[in-house]
């Protein structure tokens, strides 16, 4: 208990690492990995959904064959793929950007998906009526077809982050030093602070994916989507436990509306 | 013909070479066994962990939801870390030393991680599948005289499952790739397979874009016979409601 606390008071440690004197590790690397690809893969994302929602064919099947490859391999043999196989083709690049460039791949085909199901969400007749004003189709979809559909997006864009956000706990294993490679770190040096540091990194952990997904319930309250969680569902009242329990005992242990 | 500038010539030989065939086969086998297997103790575990959260006692649905919350905010990397480093020191002085000689804890572990991991996910889902199930139904389950287990069994679970059935497949298949991780505790499956043969032999990309290749094929085949089933059922649905009409 006591090396709990301790290792709670080395919270710096965790968030920034050694920043100031040394390399920026810790939280705050899990952070930039996922903003930085988030953002990319949002621009690829983008044009991949739109590629997939294209009704050129030459565009449509290409695009299409990109995101279900990318989704259907494992984060882990990407990343891997990135740091392998780059140094092949003669590209030299850092550690961190080989991560930054897989996640973004990864991202860009995740993000794909849900852009291309925000723009089939508009209705079709938002197109024809644009179309008809006398807008060309480029202005079509910059300024009708995409706004609305990013509103429909973005819950899921913010529930897409946070799953991101805690994939990028996996780039521990090529070496970058995160979160969960910190708390590895402080394990192996002090064996016998080994309870404390996978404590504090799953506090870490938890704290952050928690305000965001606080946030994304509050934005998707705010757009209006019904969320399940305020959402008093009818079989609430209708008890599904399993149990038998003699009536008295059950009284007292049911909230009565 | 130079599209690429590639400084690496493939040589073909080398998945195939004992040891490495030996243990991408191994690889393989295990990658299933814990897919599998982990499939289908998230499931059961998902399901009780479901109708525990749409339960009316606090008892059954707080541990449920304080199970989901801590679980969902974690990556599932760190609880197969916790498993394979933490688990064991937190036992009694006996099974630490039993487990650590234990060969194949890796694979228990990594068993155990993702299924902890998953079946938070998956109670999700089930739970959203319970949820919508129609009030009517329930009622008329009640009227016709059934119990509350026989309620679960016959009425709600089955078409819960059948409304949830496209997310729970995609989930699957996640649980399926993210049985890769497995890698970073050694349990010897097929990414960890990989990697060794990289490191003996510098001669990584074939047997990489062999796995890779697996984990597309057996991935893009599951959504292809999720999207069958779905289709069926669907056919089911509509065959049953034209008989009755």
């Amino acid at each position: 208990m006591e090396f709990l606390i301790e290792q709670l008071g080395n919270w710096r440690y965790y968030l920034i690492g050694a920043y100031p004197n040394g390399p920026l590790t810790g939280l705050s690397m899990n952070i930039i990995l996922a903003v930085l690809s988030i953002v990319i893969g949002l621009f690829f994302g983008i044009l991949f959904g739109l590629g997939r929602t294209s009704c050129r064919r030459y565009l449509r099947y290409p695009c299409g064959l990109y995101v279900d490859v990318i989704r259907s391999t494992p984060l882990l043999l990407l990343l891997f793929w990135f740091y392998f196989f780059l140094p092949v083709v003669g590209a030299r690049i850092p550690l961190f950007w080989c991560a930054i460039i897989s996640l973004s791949v990864y991202a860009s085909a995740y993000q794909a998906e849900i852009v291309r199901a925000g723009i089939l969400a508009v209705p079709f007749g938002q197109m024809e009526a644009a179309l008809s004003t006398g807008m060309t189709r480029y202005q079509a979809v910059k300024l009708v077809i995409l706004p609305q559909a990013f509103k429909k997006m973005l819950p899921s864009f913010v529930s897409f982050f946070n799953s991101l956000y805690k994939s990028t706990s996996i780039v521990y294993i090529v070496g970058i030093v995160d979160m969960t490679r910190t708390g590895v770190i402080i394990s192996q040096r002090q064996p016998n602070r080994i309870y404390a540091a996978y404590i504090c990194m799953a506090i870490g952990f938890w704290i952050s994916c928690y305000l965001l997904s606080i946030a994304s319930q509050m934005l998707e309250k705010k757009l209006g989507i019904l969320d399940y969680e305020s959402y008093k569902p009818e079989i609430c009242r209708q008890d599904l436990v399993l149990l038998p329990i003699p009536k008295p005992i059950k009284r007292l242990l049911i909230t009565q509306k | 013909m130079k599209i690429l500038n590639l400084r690496y010539d493939f040589d073909w030989s080398i998945p195939f070479r004992e040891p490495f065939a030996g243990w991408l086969i191994t690889g393989v086998k295990l990658t299933f066994l814990i897919a599998i297997v982990t499939t289908a103790l998230s499931l059961i575990a998902g399901t009780i962990l479901a109708i525990m959260r749409t339960s009316r006692f606090k008892f059954l649905n707080l541990p449920a939801r304080m199970y989901v919350e801590t679980v969902r905010n974690i990556p599932g990397l760190f609880w197969l870390l916790f498993f394979y480093f933490v688990f064991p020191q937190m036992l009694p002085f006996g099974l630490t030393e039993t487990l650590n000689q234990y060969t194949y804890y890796s694979v228990v572990a990594g068993i155990l991680g993702l299924t902890i991991d998953n079946s938070a996910y998956v109670s999700d889902i089930v739970r959203t599948g319970i949820l919508s199930v129609p009030r009517g139904h329930i009622e008329a389950a009640v009227s016709t005289g059934l119990n509350r287990f026989q309620q679960i069994r016959y009425i709600i679970l089955p078409m819960a499952f059948r409304t949830v059935l496209p997310p729970l497949g995609t989930r699957m298949i996640h649980n399926f790739k993210n049985s890769s991780l497995c890698m970073a505790i050694a349990a010897p499956e097929l990414t960890w397979a990989t990697q060794q043969v990289e490191s003996i032999t510098f001669r990584g990309l074939e047997v990489t874009l062999l796995a890779t290749g697996f984990y597309i094929g057996l991935s893009l085949t599951l959504a292809v016979l999720m999207i069958r089933l779905e289709r069926w059922l669907n056919i089911d649905v509509t065959s049953i409601t034209q008989m009755r009409t």
